[in-house]
């Protein structure tokens, strides 16, 4: 299949499944552009990381049509391979130290050995790991294993990174890092795809960003698109006394325009997405009177990814 | 499927670092090593009074040569497994091998082991027996019975790893599958017509019998025309075995955790 030279990634009408019987993706069609970050957002069990599997050639797609750098998975896996790095959502290492996982990945993927070492070197510093250089990977933290994870696939360059879920048990610091070296590499030309189900991270780094439920692409835009698309509904942001939440957000929903979506949070928090704000926020004061239910919040703002992916959902749902 | 020599040499590279730690190193060098000890020298009180009391330790010395093979398929076996279940398969088959590769640098160290480990046990033996006259007719056969062994034996351990997913199982079935391709074969003690009838299939069946009884032959020339016969059977063996092996490993589950 004929790529269009900007595009390094595409995707058309992809279907698959693993047992013949249940599709785990549907008719799935998109493109990735050369220098951008796509994200693919979806809850866990989407159909997020069959996919990654997929483009990086681990396994084949049932049906459809795919093509990497311009070139067929199913024909060109070891020379598409070359030219892409993986990091998986499961944990993978050698059973060696920090430092013999840096070594044995730059060997393997045939580094100069002066170059091997000055990249190790960079890495180890820029990902913190300089104090457990010498420690074999499997007794890390489960954040410092998955910053080894990550910073072993900058060991060799990439045209395309595919990264599932890379952010997974890092703390705050170290995941904003990541996200910054990130964006760093792609400044520099790099392609990246990113599963995740953070939507902020999504927000934070991606250029375009597919919403993916049960195998299916249900929304797929820039960021900023989608939320302008999406921009014609706002928020509205509701609290009350935790004992009295159950019964008054029940009669709520009762009265809630039809296509709102109700998302219930924490200690009597809840969110609604809506076309009519107004009518939301009489039918909230309607309720609140008629209960004697005191409101402690009540706030309206515009959507963010978040919202944009719970209505995504809701609509798919319908 | 394409298959390039260097990638099998940095895949063979990379399996030799890992799996040279000080645990692996023992199992491989001093377990045999200590057979050969104990039972060379217990099996000693056996003998008739007045035999030459080397005479037991130059019968097993070659036989424990040959028995590195096992160990180092046992080793090849694990790497496949070890490799599925900390996540390294899934992660080598998305770097730039084909799976064949990753196949073939297996076996390729699983080759070295075993050659290697035969070399350090013929060192063994110098130490307690003194020097032999090899022949490099026998050295041929050595070399080419340890290489073709470690293949076979690497190749039916990988069968094993393709298809059990857990440890427990792994260790059980191979210690116990193990156990009865060591001891009964020829490494330890001869073959004998006195045996009962269905360990004497054992022995005939086990391809370590033959393994070691060409290795045993190159290494005390004794060897003849049987050898031939022997290396060309287990070459059959090992060719079937291996594209088990092959198969197995296509079809196995690379992503289970």
């Amino acid at each position: 299949m004929a790529l269009r030279s900007e595009l390094v990634a595409e995707v058309k009408n992809l279907n698959h499944s693993y047992d013949g019987k249940k599709w785990v993706l549907k008719d799935v069609s998109f493109h990735v552009k050369k220098g951008e970050v796509f994200g693919l957002l979806g809850r866990n069990g989407a159909g997020k990381s069959t996919l990654i599997k997929i483009l990086t050639t681990l396994i084949s797609g049932t049906e459809g049509q795919i093509s990497i750098l311009g070139m067929d998975p199913a024909r060109d896996g070891p020379a598409i391979r070359r030219r892409i790095g993986v990091v998986q959502q499961g944990e993978s290492f050698e059973f060696t130290s920090v430092e013999g996982n840096f070594d044995i990945y730059g060997m393997l993927w045939d580094v100069p050995k002066k170059e091997r070492i000055e990249r190790r070197e960079r890495l180890i510093k820029l990902f913190e790991l300089d104090d457990v250089r010498k420690k074999r990977a499997w007794d890390l933290s489960g954040g410092q294993k998955r910053k080894v994870q990550v910073a072993r696939e900058l060991m060799h360059d990439s045209d395309i990174l595919f990264l599932d879920e890379p952010t997974v048990g890092l703390d705050i610091l170290m995941r904003r890092s990541v996200l910054d070296f990130i964006k760093g590499e792609v400044k520099k030309g790099m392609t990246v795809v990113f599963t995740t189900h953070n939507l902020e991270e999504a927000d934070y780094l991606c250029d375009r960003v597919a919403v993916i439920e049960t195998g299916k692409i249900l929304a797929m835009d820039t960021v900023d698109n989608l939320k302008q698309f999406y921009g014609k509904k706002r928020t509205v942001e509701v609290t009350v006394g935790k004992d009295e939440a159950g019964p008054f957000f029940k009669q709520l929903m009762e009265g809630l325009p039809a296509g709102d979506v109700f998302k219930p949070g924490e200690n009597g928090s809840a969110l609604i997405i809506t076309e009519s704000p107004r009518q939301v926020l009489q039918k909230i004061i309607e309720v609140s009177k008629d209960g004697g239910v005191q409101v402690d919040w009540l706030n309206v703002r515009k959507n963010t990814l978040e919202d944009v992916f719970l209505d995504t959902l809701a609509e798919e749902k319908k | 499927m394409r298959v390039s020599s260097p990638n099998i040499l940095k895949l063979m590279w990379r399996n030799l670092k890992v799996n040279t730690d000080p645990g692996t190193l023992l199992f491989l060098v001093g377990l045999p090593a200590m057979y050969l000890i104990f039972f060379g020298y217990g099996f000693q009180s056996f003998a008739q009074t007045g035999a030459n009391p080397k005479e037991v330790l130059k019968f097993m010395a070659p036989g424990i040569a040959a028995f590195q093979a096992v160990i180092a398929g046992q080793v090849a076996g694990g790497m496949l497994w070890s490799d599925k279940r900390w996540g390294m398969l899934a992660q080598m088959l998305v770097g730039p091998f084909t799976r064949l590769e990753y196949l073939m640098g297996i076996m390729l160290t699983s080759v070295v082991l075993g050659l290697a480990g035969a070399g350090i046990m013929f060192a063994v033996a110098y130490l307690l027996i003194g020097a032999t006259t090899i022949t490099v007719a026998g050295i041929v056969l050595i070399l080419g019975a340890a290489l073709v062994g470690s293949i076979l034996f690497g190749s039916l351990t990988l069968i094993l790893s393709a298809f059990i997913k857990s440890s427990t199982a792994y260790n059980s079935i191979t210690i116990l599958i193990l156990f009865v391709v060591n001891f009964a074969s020829t490494v330890f003690y001869p073959f004998s017509s006195s045996l009962p009838l269905p360990l004497q299939y054992l022995f005939i069946i086990n391809p370590l019998t033959y393994v070691a009884n060409t290795v045993r032959d190159g290494y005390l020339t004794t060897y003849g025309f049987g050898d031939v016969t022997n290396l060309f059977l287990l070459l059959v063996g090992t060719v079937i075995l291996l594209f088990v092996a092959i198969w197995a490993y296509r079809r196995s589950d690379i992503s289970f955790v």
